[in-house]
């Protein structure tokens, strides 16, 4: 699960004037040849800390996206449904390991990044500052917002970061399960009763413009994201993961005779992009700033559990024991 | 203050909890390599790290992380600071290159780790037995067969490596109704089919 990544908040604009014009050079070949940088290599200092803060916040997004799914394993309907959903979370929180691993690779502790986490210093994925009020809007979570990931995350794991994109094959099978999982889930709910037919179109109607919102503004153009695009950090803009995910998954919305809240949507038959009705990206920037609905719960959350387990790890402890930086 | 819809975090109270101090620096546990083989057919593979406070932990971590979706016949976890490891090099030149071969003499066995791509992982390609970390590549390059240029090796003492054993894939057997890995077995299509012909049934009444 994933919204973005260096969408929310990319760092200034730094020069690389400052580097070493040969190893950039290197550097930039390796790239251009379509081979992968592996972490004892030589890379710009932009480079690294894009990449720092991408992962990092792709990585916190997993950790807060088990949250509102987790809500509901308590109150699944039915043992099976349990039992995936617990896997699938599982998976989540799996999924943010792997990230910060990779990430730890390039220089920032597991500790510093959880730390920024928790103390509000770091961004997460937006649309997980929204309540997941039905088992319908679980459903809506396993399938659409996994299967938007999975566009960002396939985009992504074309990257040249050799660490980010072996973490992020993994995640791609692993949320082909939920996709899978998720499909079914809306399947049942919109194959069912009346009850069940209206609580999903209900979850789809709430969930529709975090869903939109959930691939971001569209990227302004600057010289910036142009150096990111050719080191392969960034690999498709907003508006074409958007454009993605609108054209895998809307006919199969369709498909079960349910609507979206959307009366502009349609795809241009000239151009074949979709046409929609334009976010509201003042909302946008006042939940990603902290004013959503379940900011203050989903990091009240993170909190208590760090609170919590922090004797365990007392108790785990060795006076001996060395941090090192992870090889690969 | 709003309540919460989950239940549990209401019965906890948590939204009323002020925020909590910054947190002490103290929970970075060292990080341990993992390794895992994906059949019986292939060889151990790295699949990434877990952080443990030792390698009991790291192997229970491990198989949690890396061994629960995908199919696994073996797991191994090391620590970090227990591999040896070459730089990288550019592509086509090779580790080897520029170091001397040796006999294989009494030591040791060392377990010899090979980079082939960049992007791919290290994968175990044999063992050798030596004196020292430094030695096992010099004798690698003698015994093993390297036909392709390595960019990067790694040496592990087979005894540094906490290895899952022969009784131990039973963790890893699921059961013959456990289908979930194929779409097919989810039969989404069917529903809809089925659906939709109902659907069909009642616009025509």
């Amino acid at each position: 699960m994933y919204g973005g990544g260096n969408l929310f908040e990319t760092i200034k604009a730094e020069s690389v004037s400052h580097e070493d014009q040969g190893q950039l050079e290197k550097f930039e070949q390796r790239i251009d040849r379509g081979e992968k940088i592996e972490p004892g290599d030589w890379m710009p200092d932009l480079y690294r800390k894009q990449l720092i803060r991408m992962i990092e916040q792709h990585a916190h997004s997993e950790v807060i996206g088990a949250l509102p799914e987790g809500t509901w394993i308590t109150r699944a309907p039915g043992f099976k449904r349990k039992l995936a959903l617990m896997a699938k979370v599982q998976d989540e929180v799996g999924h943010a390991q792997l990230l910060y691993s990779a990430a730890e690779t390039l220089g920032k502790t597991r500790e510093q990044m959880i730390d920024d986490l928790i103390s509000g210093r770091s961004k997460y994925s937006n649309v997980f500052n929204y309540p997941a009020f039905t088992w319908a809007d679980s459903c809506f979570i396993s399938w659409l917002v996994d299967a938007g990931a999975i566009v960002n995350q396939v985009a992504n794991s074309r990257g040249s970061y050799g660490p980010y994109c072996r973490a992020l094959e993994r995640i791609c099978i692993e949320e082909s399960f939920h996709l899978k999982f998720g499909h079914h889930c809306v399947i049942h709910m919109a194959t069912g009763t009346a009850k069940q037919r209206e609580m999903m179109q209900a979850a789809i109607n709430r969930w529709w413009a975090p869903m939109m919102h959930f691939f971001g503004p569209s990227d302004k153009i600057s010289a910036h994201s142009a150096t990111l695009m050719r080191w392969k950090v960034k690999i498709l803009s907003n508006d074409e993961t958007r454009q993605q995910w609108l054209d895998m998954y809307v006919p199969k919305i369709w498909e079960l005779e349910l609507t979206i809240p959307d009366p502009k949507l349609r795809k241009d038959p000239d151009s074949g992009q979709w046409v929609y009705t334009e976010p509201d990206w003042e909302e946008f920037k006042r939940v990603i700033n902290g004013d959503g609905p379940c900011n203050k719960e989903r990091l009240a959350v993170r909190r208590t559990a760090e609170e919590h387990g922090r004797w365990v790890r007392k108790a785990l402890q060795k006076p001996n024991s060395k941090y090192l930086t992870p090889l690969a | 203050m709003k309540e919460s819809l989950d239940p549990r975090i209401n019965r906890f109270n948590l939204l009323s909890l002020d925020d909590l101090q910054a947190k002490p620096t103290l929970d970075q546990l060292p990080t341990y390599e993992v390794f895992v083989q994906p059949n019986e057919d292939k060889t151990f593979q790295h699949e990434g790290i877990v952080h443990a406070s030792d390698q009991r932990m790291a192997f229970v971590f491990a198989k949690e992380q890396f061994s629960r979706r995908s199919t696994c016949t073996g797991l191994w976890t090391v620590s970090t600071s227990d591999i040896y490891c070459t730089p990288t090099t550019e592509n086509k030149q090779s580790v080897y290159e520029g170091i001397p071969e040796a006999e294989e003499k009494e030591g040791e066995s060392y377990l010899i780790f090979h980079l082939l791509k960049r992007g791919k992982q290290h994968k175990c390609v044999g063992q050798v037995i030596a004196a020292s970390h430094k030695q096992a590549l010099q004798v690698a390059k003698h015994v093993l067969d390297i036909t392709k240029p390595v960019l990067n090796a790694w040496v592990i003492k087979e005894s540094d490596i906490f290895m899952s054993l022969e009784e131990d894939k039973v963790i890893w057997k699921t059961l013959p109704e456990k289908t979930f890995r194929e779409a097919i077995d989810y039969r989404g299509s069917d529903k809809i089919e089925k659906f939709k012909q109902e659907q069909g049934k009642h616009h025509h009444e």
